[in-house]
């Protein structure tokens, strides 16, 4: 633990968030865009637990724990629809989502 | 030291009024788990019982909590629950604004859904669940409340969304707003925990308490990175209102979306991110108030722009109301920046914080007035309502056709209606905040939002059917009839009455 600073965790938090949101706006694949979005969330955890650590609070920690059951929660939810999409369209690409027109 | 905790763990511990203060959440709560109770054990030809109960306890819960939190009058700055929650919003009002909401939803769905075949205990389980999250999101004082109860919200309404699932259009919706809502989650989370982090340290007490931070905001602690944290929350619940930049995802999923949970989405959804971020920017950015305001002033200015001009360009009904609705959504950020920017702006002796409950509680009128007349009219596939459809109405329901005038006349802002008052309100509060530039894009959004409002009216009332087969007189139930008359007096006794 020596060797690495808060700066370094919120570094590794700060890339991956920016993958995270590069994907969920280059990638067409539904799929893959909703890992993206996850992995939004996990870098937002990383920061929370190396805050939480560095400033000895632990509130963060505890949030910690509702942010994975609510992410649990979005993911069950989120992967129904989509593989509903999937049954009725048979395709999970953003491009082909286009019933919905001006 | 094991005293110390002991103490502290006490001091902590829910006492029995706090549970007394949440229980008009609590009964929406059991609602919702007896819709689930009844759906395993109610035989199919009682299958009316599940909606009937859930209107009936929505109906006691807003008494109950009208009536003065079921005779506990709260002082308005006592914390809740360890300081998790805070009544800092006028609560009567609030809570009357979603359970409105669910009760007119639910009144919608049990026939759309039974025509569509779908189930109502589902439906009645989540959309309670997610009223009574909503509800505890406006009262939250703490950011772990916060973002639980506004997940849970999500979660359900994306559920709620993609409802019909045969349906393409539901799913597709459903989808979209999955991926636009979780990007908003994402920043929303990033944000918190970037305020957390700047602002906490040892012995700096609990940065996720709204009171804490908005300490250590006014002793000065943030960083550039607090500062980006918080526009990061403030776009997270502008994301919910759908103010300018993000309410890209609003005329596709409300288009999509089951009409019952558009208007559940354009009514509750929108007066919980209005509320919340009324919450954000009075509570714990408050001392962020110089370089807040105007940045809300700037959104406000665009939201109504960009919502009235998107639905000049549109001849889809429920696509027009959706973009409508971000005009709507201009107004409450307006009544917001008045707030923030206050220099005693109290209008007519309303606090802003009223004006905006207000407007929202006529905004759920107007709205569900509109959709309910036009849900009696049918339509091959519930997505496709182009104005054209409505051609001939006044000849074939009269009644449909007089809530869709009232309803839209209130949406419009035409006098008396409390439409009409409620807009009113919120000018007065922008010339006692000297906010004239957003005053004036207000006016310019009411006089663009004449046109598309009336070119609803237009085919409705004045155009002639022509001799087909689907200018037959339309059904339109008892109850629906009575919803219809119910909510166009409201509309106008509400005007009259807060203009006396």
């Amino acid at each position: 633990m020596e060797n690495t600073s808060l700066a370094h965790h919120l570094l590794l938090a700060g890339l991956l968030f920016a993958l995270g949101l590069v994907g969920v706006l280059v990638r067409r694949n539904l799929l893959v865009v909703y890992m993206c979005l996850e992995l939004m969330l996990a870098a937002a955890t990383l920061a929370l637990v190396a805050f939480s650590r560095f400033n000895r609070t632990m509130d963060g920690a505890v949030l910690v724990f509702f942010v994975i059951t609510v992410a649990a929660a979005e993911v069950a939810v989120g992967l129904a629809l989509i593989v509903a999409l999937y049954r009725r369209r048979g395709t999970v690409s953003s491009d082909r989502l286009d019933v919905l027109r001006p | 030291m094991s005293a110390g905790i002991d103490l502290a763990f006490k001091s902590l511990a829910p006492r029995a009024s706090d549970w007394a203060a949440i229980l008009p959440e609590l009964g929406v709560a059991a609602l919702s788990l007896f819709a689930l109770l009844q759906a395993m054990v109610v035989p199919a030809r009682l299958r009316w019982l599940i909606p009937a109960t859930a209107r009936a306890g929505l109906v006691l819960v807003a008494v109950m909590a009208v009536t003065g939190d079921g005779g506990v009058v709260r002082p308005a700055d006592e914390a809740l629950f360890g300081g998790l929650l805070r009544h800092n919003l006028p609560m009567a009002g609030v809570r009357l604004v979603f359970l409105s909401s669910a009760l007119l939803t639910s009144l919608m769905a049990g026939r759309f859904l039974a025509a569509r075949g779908a189930g109502l205990a589902d439906y009645h389980h989540v959309l309670l669940v997610v009223t009574a999250a909503f509800m505890l999101l406006v009262q939250s004082d703490h950011f772990v409340p916060f973002f639980v109860s506004l997940e849970t919200a999500a979660v359900g309404l994306y559920v709620l969304v993609g409802y019909l699932r045969r349906s393409e259009a539901s799913l597709e919706a459903g989808v979209k707003f999955l991926v636009a809502g979780g990007l908003s989650s994402a920043f929303l989370l990033m944000g918190m925990v970037l305020v957390y982090g700047t602002l906490g340290g040892p012995g700096a007490g609990d940065s996720l308490s709204f009171p804490a931070i908005a300490r250590a905001l006014a002793a000065g602690k943030g960083t550039v990175l607090t500062l980006a944290g918080a526009a990061m929350i403030v776009g997270g619940a502008a994301f919910k209102l759908g103010a300018f930049p993000f309410h890209s995802w609003i005329p596709d999923v409300y288009q999509g979306a089951p009409t019952p949970t558009t208007a559940y989405l354009a009514t509750a959804s929108k007066a919980a991110g209005a509320l919340s971020l009324l919450l954000l920017v009075t509570g714990p950015f408050a001392p962020l108030a110089a370089k807040v305001a105007p940045a809300l002033a700037g959104l406000a200015l665009l939201t109504l722009l960009a919502g009235n001009l998107a639905a000049l360009a549109t001849a889809d009904i429920k696509r027009a109301l959706a973009l409508s609705g971000v005009s709507h959504a201009g107004f409450l950020l307006a009544a917001i920046t008045a707030a923030v920017a206050r220099t005693d702006a109290e209008a007519f002796s309303y606090p802003a914080e009223n004006v905006v409950v207000l407007y929202l509680l006529a905004y759920v009128a107007g709205t569900f007035l509109t959709l309910h007349s036009l849900s009696a009219v049918p339509a091959r596939e519930d997505h496709e309502r182009p104005f054209i459809s409505l051609r001939g109405l006044i000849r074939r329901s009269p009644a449909a056709t007089a809530g869709l005038c009232f309803g839209v006349g209130s949406l419009a802002g035409v006098p008396p209606s409390v439409g009409f008052v409620t807009k009113l309100l919120v000018l007065a509060l922008l010339v006692k905040a000297g906010l004239w530039w957003v005053l004036g894009a207000a006016l310019v959004g009411v006089a663009i939002s004449i046109h598309y409002y009336f070119g609803i009216l237009r085919e409705a009332v004045s155009r002639p059917g022509e001799d087909r087969e689907d200018a037959a007189p339309l059904e339109v139930g008892a109850v629906s009839r009575f919803i219809i008359g119910a909510l166009s007096l409201s509309t106008l006794a509400a005007g009259v009455l807060i203009l006396l």
